[in-house]
């Protein structure tokens, strides 16, 4: 269209007949031809310029008529020739393209080497364009190439029409093409290069050279100009008149986006959280939530050793039970009830454990200084409590005083559990030190009360680790070397139970010998674990539980179908009883008085070193030494005491000498191949329950009667026990335990109460304990 | 259930124990002796300390962890057990 414009400019002006013709597309176009028909009169300038303010009035025409959709008749402008001069559309549509009905093309012409008044702007519009098409000559041939589309904008007050892009409904109907795997892996070769050099705009000079062939014309023309300027003022053929633009009506549109949230995270690289992350997937399995905000910990974290800067970071993930996971706080959370918190973490074995923790942390500030004297570690004085005067001197006393051998009390085992109940017996764990069984047990009075076990640890004297409640009374107690966690213990109605001492929820024994057909019938008074070295293999230490009991039978037990069964391995025979009766299982009662062929047998003690040779004491007062492979007879009788030897213990540093007690207030030292003892003791007038040796020092040794324990040394004394303690008013002592690795010593007392002392300056002399007692030994045995 | 809960009661029942607290993963007490705000202010500021704690611990060694941080102080000693995400508190008075 502007082609024919072109020349119409430099070629002298046609007249163009407008013929309507039945192109519908062409209705825009014409409309607007139409108008440069009317305004072509005028001058050239003017009429560039108003054609533009027209066409908008012949813009509405059109659209009015395009709005009514009545398929009119094209117009074709022919001009004065006849040549078909109606201008292109500068958009074809395809063919097979969906037109839409309200779709509405405004085409405006822009065109070049005009004067310079001419405005390539949209002017008074306020179109946008997507795409204008400048240039001359290039138009025609790309007008089927490109295709303007102009969106109106709704400045035409009285219609809104939706305006529609036929060309993107046309890319609708295109398939839409699967994007295969294989596509995405074919090779595409891009190929870049030169297109070529469109022109946007060319505005050829207005300049002539004075040389050229249209030179003299064109100086004509330009001094007619000039001619026709001068004579414009006063002149009737020169109209002054304004105009005015439209403008039109200005809309404002607001378009809001979501603002986007800035969020800062930081995050420390420490070496745990690259630990972490590579052990991660194996063990954690809840989510991580960064911390956003912790904006003060950079300046609390720099680790200047490290180098690398940092920023701190709280991940954390819920720790499973093994420690190595890393430390994450959950703030974004969802607001858990602060009561169901409390539940989860009551359940949970950790806390448990923390608890336990914390509870021995506690403990061991109020201990400390027992707990350090019990392990001979020093005692640290405590930094923030004020240093009174008054104790200045009572420790000057203490330190003349403690010259003496003297016992000192540490602290007491004691629960409400335990109150009340006496203390039966009491055994050290083999492999722990620490651990502690006592076995508690009312059997002197007739009520038959239940029987209690507590496992205490040094670390808690307050509470036991294990409590585990017997069916009756318990007498004694031993742990196995073997299996430490295992516990037996034996009852006042002959039974024996195994505990696992292991884990808390044990409650139950895991053997008992309740079913079994020979189990004893009278009060177990003592259990050993004991070691019996197996002759085929030779290394491995088979252990065994021993046990002495009323029924006069000593039998080894052993596990069998889930219950323990035993073989007697020897009979307690009466001797100066007329009514002895060889071999006799018989355990009836005949009267009311305990006369059975066998005797009770209340006390025995492996050899420390043959475990096939052991000593039982019995009621009658007697001492048998027997071994495991004859069990028929005694090896050796020792008569020396007239009621019931209440304990033996072979001394663990000299072999050969073993001491006993009994109910006659006597202590007794024996040597194994002399029949009579080679020592006794008497201290007081009262029964003598317990005995036991010390464990470090070979002439010391501990007894304890109803009022009170004794300690004796025999380097310094034989005479008299070299420490006494009383017991408290209205208790008695019951059980007497040295301690392995340290010097103190254990009281049990019918209170229910285990009380630690310690033995103070009991020093080793120069030469060792074991020649003093060996001398003294012989030196009494010779007299 | 029961035998936390008694243990918990031992542990505020010891000799000098002023006060235990128990923080949950939020850093709020869910379970104290002590006043409220007291509590509050006990875990919020012993919550980073601790975390800091064990970072220091795990850093030096990250199959290492903290078990116990104790702060002894002047008039009494403070014992942070983290677990889980979660706090124990407790302060004693071990002089007393």
């Amino acid at each position: 269209m502007s082609t024919s414009l072109a020349k119409e400019e430099t070629k002298k002006r046609r007249t163009l007949v407008l013929r309507p013709s039945s192109r519908a597309v062409n209705i825009s176009v014409s409309g607007i031809h139409g108008v440069n028909q009317s305004t072509r009169h005028t001058n050239s300038v003017v009429g560039f310029s108003s054609r533009k303010s027209f066409s908008l009035g012949g813009g509405s025409k059109v659209l009015e008529k395009s709005a009514v959709q009545t398929p009119r008749q094209a117009a074709r402008v022919f001009d004065e020739d006849d040549n078909d001069v109606t201008p292109q559309p500068l958009y074809q549509a395809d063919p097979g393209a969906v037109q839409a009905k309200a779709s509405r093309f405004f085409v405006d012409e822009i065109s070049a080497g005009s004067a310079s008044e001419q405005t390539t702007a949209t002017g008074s519009f306020t179109m946008p364009f997507s795409r204008s098409v400048l240039g001359s000559s290039r138009i025609s041939s790309q007008s089927t190439i490109e295709s303007t589309n102009e969106e109106i904008e709704d400045t035409f007050t009285k219609r809104d029409i939706p305006i529609n892009f036929p060309d993107v409904q046309g890319k609708r109907d295109t398939v839409k093409e699967q994007v295969t795997e294989e596509m995405l892996k074919e090779l595409i070769h891009v190929y870049i290069c030169e297109t070529d050099s469109m022109s946007l705009l060319d505005i050829p000079s207005t300049f002539v050279s004075v040389d050229a062939d249209d030179a003299e014309t064109i100086t004509e023309k330009n001094n007619q100009y000039a001619e026709v300027c001068r004579n414009r003022m006063g002149n009737d053929k020169y109209v002054d008149r304004s105009m005015q633009t439209l403008n039109g009506a200005a809309k404002n549109k607001h378009v809001q986006t979501d603002s986007m949230a800035m969020v800062d995270t930081a995050t420390t690289v420490t070496t745990w959280d690259m630990y972490d992350t590579l052990r991660g997937p194996e063990q954690d399995n809840t989510v991580h939530n960064p911390e956003p905000e912790k904006v003060e910990y950079p300046e609390a974290v720099m680790d200047t050793n490290r180098g690398a800067e940092r920023s701190v970071s709280v991940g954390s993930t819920a720790s499973t039970a093994s420690a190595a996971s890393s430390l994450k706080e959950e703030v974004f959370g969802s607001s858990v009830n602060a009561e169901s918190d409390l539940q989860l973490i009551m359940l949970s074995e950790n806390f448990q454990q923390c608890l336990l923790v914390m509870e021995r942390n506690i403990l061991r500030n109020t201990f400390q200084p027992k707990l350090a004297a019990y392990r001979q570690l020093p005692v640290l004085e405590d930094l923030g409590s004020p240093v009174k005067p008054g104790t200045m001197e009572q420790r000057q006393e203490d330190t003349e005083k403690s010259r003496s051998q003297a016992l000192e009390r540490l602290w007491a085992f004691s629960c409400e559990l335990s109150r009340g109940c006496s203390v039966s017996s009491m055994a050290w764990n083999k492999r722990n030190p620490d651990l502690l069984a006592v076995g508690y047990g009312e059997f002197d009075s007739s009520t038959q009360r239940a029987g209690l076990v507590c496992c205490w640890s040094l670390k808690n004297p307050t509470w036991p680790e294990r409590v585990f409640h017997c069916d009756s009374a318990v007498t004694s107690l031993d742990f196995s070397a073997n299996n430490p966690s295992q516990l037996a213990v034996g009852m006042h109605d002959g039974s024996i139970a195994i505990y696992n001492v292991h884990s808390q929820d044990n409650k139950s024994p895991v053997i008992s010998s309740s079913e079994c057909p020979n189990k004893h019938l009278g009060p177990v008074w003592q259990l050993r674990w004991t070691q019996q070295e197996l002759s085929i293999t030779g290394d491995e230490k088979v252990e065994a539980l021993f046990s002495v009991s009323a029924d006069g039978r000593i039998t080894k037990w052993f596990v069998f179908n889930n219950g323990l069964d035993c073989i007697d391995l020897m009979k307690l025979k009466r001797i100066h009883n007329a009514k002895k009766k060889a071999g006799g299982n018989n355990t009836e009662k005949k009267s009311e008085s305990v006369l059975s062929a066998l005797t009770p047998g209340l006390c025995f003690d492996f050899h420390p070193t043959d475990s096939s040779l052991y000593l039982v004491g019995t009621w009658e007062g007697f001492i048998h030494k027997c071994s495991c492979s004859n069990s028929q007879q005694f090896l050796e009788t020792f008569r020396k005491h007239f009621c019931p030897v209440n304990c033996i213990a072979w001394c663990p540093l000299s072999p050969d000498v073993f001491l006993s007690c009994s109910s006659d207030w006597t202590i007794q030292l024996w040597k194994q191949d002399c029949l009579n003892p080679v020592l006794g003791f008497t201290s007081t007038q009262m029964a003598v329950y317990d005995i036991k040796w010390s464990p470090k020092w070979a002439t010391v040794f501990g007894a304890i009667n109803e009022g009170q324990l004794e300690i004796w040394d025999l380097n310094s004394s034989i005479l008299d026990p070299v420490a006494v303690q009383p017991a408290a008013p209205g208790v008695k002592m019951k059980s007497l335990l040295f301690a392995t690795q340290t010097d103190c010593v254990l009281v049990g007392d019918s209170d229910g109460q285990v009380t630690v002392y310690q033995l103070k300056n009991f020093s080793v002399g120069e030469s060792s304990q074991v020649n003093i007692l060996e001398g003294l030994i012989h030196s009494a045995a010779s007299r | 259930m029961a035998e936390v809960e008694e243990t918990l009661k031992r542990i505020e029942a010891h000799k000098g124990v002023i006060g235990t607290i128990v923080v949950n993963a939020e850093g709020i007490p869910i379970r104290t002796n002590l006043d409220n705000s007291t509590a509050v202010q006990y875990a919020g500021l012993l919550r980073h300390l601790t975390m800091l704690a064990r970072s220091t611990v795990r850093d030096i060694d990250p199959q290492n962890d903290l078990i116990v941080l104790r702060i002894r102080t002047k008039k009494y000693e403070i014992m942070v057990a983290p677990e889980n995400g979660f706090l124990l508190i407790v302060i004693q008075n071990p002089c007393e």
